[in-house]
């Protein structure tokens, strides 16, 4: 098995606007946002309330979801860690060392690495990749700004 | 019962009059040794009852272990490891170095030479890689030499980039390095707690070196920057294995940014990187209970046969292994030693003996 290379995502990479890495994203202090559903598309909130380095943790039933901004690409990830059930969207977000020659690290990825709150396994926000090996993978949904500036999360 | 063809990966002769180490030494530390400069540090463990078996006596002339070693037990191969492996142990630096050469030079002339059964290794210090390349260059061309021998204790943890041009130099002539347990606790405590109080303790206790070792090789990136390179872990046990097969992959799902250049899970690396030696084999109450044991370490492919002669606590290759299938037999006390080393497969050596004597192989 060899482990996930990734590639890099939207805009995350591009623009010199990421938020300094463990920084980005700090454990969330507001409750989950109850969403509104129309068809298969849940309403979020205003763009203005989702500024870069910002996530909404958003509910539907049992069903809940992390949204991030990073660097003005929106992204959603469900919030369940595979491994054990966690809260996987109430871990933090950091950069992490991309593989590399033995004896070097090369840091890559800048906010947009999700660390599982409970045992720290890595998750790739925008495409949903487990780090730690080939098959792991968190479900993601794409996120749309509508006319209205809305953020929807299509589910 | 052992499988028909048989590498016995650890015996233990030792140098006397009928095979001197002296004659051996290079000129150049030779007045050094006079001045014992060739003193390195102990364990101190003694075992009250004495190291070797109290049936034996041949390990001290090459043809004296045949005689009551390789030809009772029908062994095809016979792997020394010598005495010379912990040259790196030796305080004077020069002489540590001379005194691998002299160990490399007393396998060479009195034991390879008196049979084509017995594989050598080369003794290198580890404190001096230059030399140790150098040695290695020198001895990896005969054809018997097939492995470096090393001890367990160390200045630093074996994935250390401090050996890595030693390591390179071995996988350069495809030779595997064996660790092989005695010096622990002579630099360092044998235990990260304290010392042991005695030898019941100590020898109970080697395989937490391996296990350092062991996770240092490959969280360092020893397999990754070395494919082709093998370590065998001699005499130090093989139940404790899965556990940290275990532990480490498990560490590493959550710590993996420590170790990118880890391309695959810890454990990955060694199962294809690590071969472990049976002796001394541990004996649970019930066998079935060690078989397990090898199935979750994929003994077919990591588990190798070997005796300890002439050690107190020799295993016999009729009476020491549980029961098990004809094939994980013949991986285990041939095939996966035969392919570390690059020695004949059973269907080659097979086939030459039936050339040899027809009548016999009927």
């Amino acid at each position: 098995m060899n482990l996930p290379q990734l590639q890099a995502a939207g805009s995350c990479q591009s623009t010199g606007e990421v938020p300094a890495l463990s920084q980005a994203f700090d454990v969330v202090r507001q409750g989950p946002t109850k969403v509104v559903r129309d068809g298969r598309r849940l309403t979020v909130c205003h763009k203005d309330e989702l500024p870069p380095g910002q996530k909404k943790i958003i509910t539907e039933g049992k069903w809940s979801a992390g949204v991030y901004n990073i660097a003005g690409s929106y992204y959603a990830i469900k919030n369940v860690c595979p491994h054990a059930g966690a809260p996987l969207c109430k871990g933090t977000v950091h950069a992490t060392h991309q593989p590399s020659d033995v004896g070097e690290f090369d840091p890559a990825y800048h906010g947009r690495i999700l660390r599982c709150p409970w045992h720290g396994w890595e998750f790739d926000i925008p495409t949903g990749k487990g780090l730690y090996d080939r098959k792991s993978r968190v479900a993601t949904y794409p996120v749309v700004v509508d006319e209205q500036g809305m953020v929807v999360v299509i589910r | 019962m052992p499988s028909e063809l048989i590498i016995d990966m650890d015996i233990h002769p030792v140098a006397s009059p009928s095979c001197p180490l002296e004659p051996c030494i290079p000129d150049s530390i030779r007045e050094a040794v006079n001045f014992k400069l060739n003193s390195a540090p102990g364990t101190g463990y003694a075992n009250p009852f004495g190291f070797q078996r109290r049936d034996v006596s041949g390990f001290n002339d090459p043809h004296r272990t045949i005689e009551e070693h390789l030809d009772p037990l029908g062994l095809t191969y016979a792997v020394i490891q010598p005495t010379g492996m912990s040259v790196s142990l030796i305080h004077q630096i020069e002489v540590g170095s001379g005194m691998a050469t002299a160990w490399n030079e007393w396998q060479v002339r009195y034991w390879l030479a008196a049979d084509e059964r017995y594989i050598g290794s080369i003794c290198v210090n580890m404190r001096d890689p230059e030399a140790a390349v150098r040695e290695i260059d020198r001895y990896a061309e005969h054809p018997q030499m097939r492995q470096l021998c090393i001890c367990g204790e160390s200045d630093d943890l074996y994935g250390h980039r401090r050996y890595f041009p030693i390591y390179a130099a071995a996988a350069r002539h495809g030779l595997p390095i064996t660790i092989h347990p005695g010096t622990e606790g002579a630099l360092n405590s044998a235990t990260p707690i304290g010392r042991p109080t005695n030898y019941l303790q100590w020898h109970t206790l080697i395989p937490l070196t391996y296990q350092a070792h062991l996770v240092s090789l490959v969280t360092e990136g020893v397999f990754e920057k070395f494919p082709e390179l093998r370590f065998v872990l001699c005499e130090g046990g093989i139940a404790w294995l899965p556990h940290v097969l275990w532990r480490m992959d498990k560490n590493f799902k959550g710590l993996r940014a420590m170790a990118p250049w880890l391309k695959r899970h810890p454990s990955e690396y060694v199962l294809e990187h690590i071969r472990l030696t049976t002796q001394p084999i541990e004996e649970p109450a019930s066998p079935q209970h060690l078989m397990q044991i090898f199935d979750m370490v994929e003994a077919h492919r990591t588990v190798c046969f070997a005796t300890d002669y002439p050690h107190w606590d020799f295993d016999d290759p009729f009476q020491s292994l549980p029961r098990m299938d004809e094939k994980l037999k013949n991986r285990i006390f041939y095939d996966t030693a035969a392919e570390l080393y690059g020695l004949p497969s059973r269907e080659s050596v097979m086939q030459a003996r039936s050339a040899q004597s027809p009548e016999a192989v009927k």
